[in-house]
């Protein structure tokens, strides 16, 4: 049994009630800008900081307009250096501040891997509490729209294997906003994933604070069935897959993990339990993976419930190539989820 | 700087040899776990850095640095044996034997912490800076580095960053010679590190590391500039390390007499003060004094309990719990 997975989130959901009967359609970015804007008027000590975030607004506009309302103290444009620009979000988390750095494109944080995994996410351990690193990093992940190897990786399962770091992964406009006020909040730092081909999908988001707990999956779809567990863009592919499989007599149940790291065992493996059925879908490559995890996981702990092997659908095991129809082929989409779902349904 | 200064250097810089050759002895016999590094023959470097730090200030120890941790606990909260016990792994160390030698840190003394991926906190170090600048507080954080970490990325990122936001930091980089075996002129484009600082544009300073008034008083000059609003400060101790490598002695044999002979920085300010009428007698009672001080916190290292199984799971996160075994 691992030792993240299992664990058990200590705080409380908080439902924004009243804010759902006020509603708007508004930009997945638009939803995240919000989350920063309510976040930077609570916490004083709170910072952005990344490479043209200021003036410009950040490569997809996710802080347009900080600059102007909180100033150049706290809304700070950086030279290319990843290492530094978490390094110093460390640095201040260490003194109780609460910065949110963007890395631009999630491929970078290679840049600063050490920073992440060796400084940020041991911290508040290997100096057995001294000191916590309450920071968020937010960058843009994932393929589908022609980036290439070096600005389309998942880069979730880089992280899976690192104690200490929360990895956040909203699927859509309202949880987006929801969990990154959640993250901000947090005492323990996250890696904040926003997949690009999700910034232009629109929601009715309340326009007030509110959070959405880190650690707890989401039933975005509930079914009887089969079960496919997903997160970020495999999630409306999910739904996607769900719908038409529904036509074909089919009940799928879609489980939206939201938080990665530690995800929420308990839902994912309860409907598991319940189908029988599983397919677990995941954008990144195939080894030792999200997917490889979840697996893994329910097969170890649902045996008994299931009625044949955990189906999965995922990313080949190649960098992105940069061509379109490669691409294509490359990446798991909505009709890979449905024919992995046909499958699971014969069980 | 006057006698009473120069006298308690001396004693902070027997308190750090007297502890890294007690450590050493008992590493030795088998007593404390892991790798061991030492800062034997570098004490005046810390010694002038424990001296002129405060404990609202940060510092950023490096692998060596034994000696400024212990010094700070010593100074600012009275329990330096706590520093000992996580060197040995004890439950009673200041981090309760997770981090031992090369994770050592106590906030409340300043120490942030060192990070046993070389130079890492160069990138750090700007954010307790910025954090002190941004509350117009008028605090020093400073990385203490060797002459190796200035081949990382990091190095540059930082300096580079403290010069384009004029922050606090002070840069403490031991030259020793040598980054485990490569020359430090053979692994950077120049053997004098403030050579390749100049053009970040802020003061930097190459000192003799061997001679505590000179450190003394490079750092207090840094320390002073930094406090005054005026950015960062570079400075560049020039000295040696005792230590070999794990392998034994590489180094020629005329170089490790010459440094321990000639330049040993205790010795040198033995005659320093020698020179200023101190009699050998009161010199001799400051080196028994520390070795009696440094055997008391061995002896409570070694009678402390091991830390309990059960805390293995603590602290991984502050929001959740992680399952034991
Ligand atoms: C990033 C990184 N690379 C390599 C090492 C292994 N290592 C430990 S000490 C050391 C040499 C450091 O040399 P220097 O900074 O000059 O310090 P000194 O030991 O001479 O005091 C190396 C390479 C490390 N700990 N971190
Ligand atoms: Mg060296």
């Amino acid at each position: 049994m691992t030792a993240a997975d299992t664990a058990a989130p200590k705080r409380e959901a908080r439902t924004p009630r009243k804010a759902r009967d006020r509603v708007r359609k508004v930009a997945f970015t638009r939803a995240l800008n919000d989350a920063l804007n309510l976040a930077m008027a609570k916490h004083d000590e709170m910072f952005v900081i990344g490479e043209d975030i200021a003036e410009m607004g950040g490569d997809f506009g996710v802080t347009k307009g900080l600059l102007a309302k909180y100033g150049p103290e706290r809304v700070r444009d950086t030279p290319l250096s990843e290492a530094a620009i978490i390094g110093t979000c460390a640095g201040a988390a260490m003194v109780g501040m609460r910065p949110v750095a963007e890395i631009m494109f999630a491929d970078f944080i290679a840049e600063c891997y050490d920073q992440v995994v060796n400084n940020v996410a041991k911290m508040h351990y290997m100096f057995d509490g001294q000191f916590k690193a309450p920071l968020v990093i937010r960058t843009a992940c994932g393929g589908g729209f022609g980036g290439g190897p070096h600005h389309s990786q998942s880069v979730e399962g880089w992280f899976l294997n690192v104690p200490g770091i929360v990895i956040v992964a909203p699927s859509n406009p309202v949880d987006a906003k929801g969990l990154l006020l959640a993250s901000i909040d947090s005492d323990d730092p996250v890696l904040f994933l926003e997949h690009k081909a999700l910034y232009r999908s629109r929601a009715e988001v309340p326009p007030e604070y509110y959070t959405t707990p880190l650690g707890q999956a989401a039933i975005a779809r509930e079914g009887s069935d089969v079960t496919v567990v997903a997160a970020m863009r495999m999630v409306p592919m999910a739904l996607e897959a769900a719908e038409e499989a529904a036509d074909a007599g089919v009940s799928v149940e879609v489980v939206d993990l939201r938080t990665i790291r530690p995800y929420d065992a308990e839902t994912v493996l309860a409907s598991a339990a319940k189908t029988g059925r599983v397919v677990v879908a995941n954008e990144a490559p195939k080894i030792g993976g999200l997917g490889a995890e979840l697996s893994a996981r329910i097969s170890e702990e649902c045996f008994s419930d299931l009625k044949g092997p955990v189906v999965r659908v995922d990313g080949l095991d190649t960098p992105i190539p940069f061509s379109v129809p490669l691409e294509d082929v490359v990446l798991p989409d909505a009709q890979d989820i449905g024919a992995a779902v046909s499958t699971a349904a014969q069980y | 700087m006057d006698n009473a200064t120069l006298i308690g250097l001396y004693r902070d810089m027997w308190l750090i040899r007297a502890f890294e050759q007690g450590l050493e002895r008992e590493f030795e016999k088998g007593n404390v776990p892991g790798m061991l590094h030492t800062g034997l023959g570098q004490e005046a470097v810390q010694a002038a850095l424990a001296w002129h730090l405060k404990a609202t200030d940060a510092f950023f120890p490096d692998h060596r640095c034994h000696g400024i941790n212990a010094l700070a606990q010593h100074r600012h909260r009275g329990d330096g044996e706590r520093v000992m016990a996580e060197l040995f792994g004890r439950s009673t160390g200041v981090c309760s034997g997770k981090g031992g030698s090369l994770h050592s840190a106590d906030p409340r003394v300043g120490n942030f912490g060192d990070n046993a991926v070389e130079g890492s906190y160069m990138a750090t170090v700007l954010g307790v800076a910025l954090a002190a600048k941004l509350r117009s507080q008028p605090n020093v954080a400073c990385a203490i580095i060797g002459d190796g970490t200035v081949g990382r990325g990091e190095f540059h990122e930082s300096l580079n960053m403290a010069a384009i936001w004029d922050l606090p930091v002070l840069y403490a980089c031991v030259n020793n010679g040598y980054a485990i075996s490569m020359p430090v002129g053979d692994g950077h484009a120049s053997a004098d590190i403030v050579d390749m600082v100049q053009g970040y544009g802020f003061e930097s300073r190459q000192l003799d590391g061997n001679d505590i008034i000179e450190a003394w008083t490079g750092v207090k000059e840094a320390v002073e500039h930094i406090r005054s609003g005026a950015g960062p400060y570079f400075l560049e101790f020039k000295t040696w390390r005792w230590q070999g490598i794990f392998a034994g002695e590489f180094r020629p044999e005329a170089e490790v007499k010459y440094w321990k002979e000639e330049r040993d920085p205790i010795m040198l300010a033995g005659e320093a003060l020698a020179g200023r009428g101190m009699d050998q007698a009161k010199l001799d009672a400051i080196e028994q004094e520390t070795t009696d001080l440094i055997e008391e916190w061995i002896a409570f290292a070694k009678d402390s309990p091991e830390p309990d199984p059960a805390k293995a799971t603590a602290n991984v996160y502050v929001g959740w719990e992680v399952a034991s075994r």
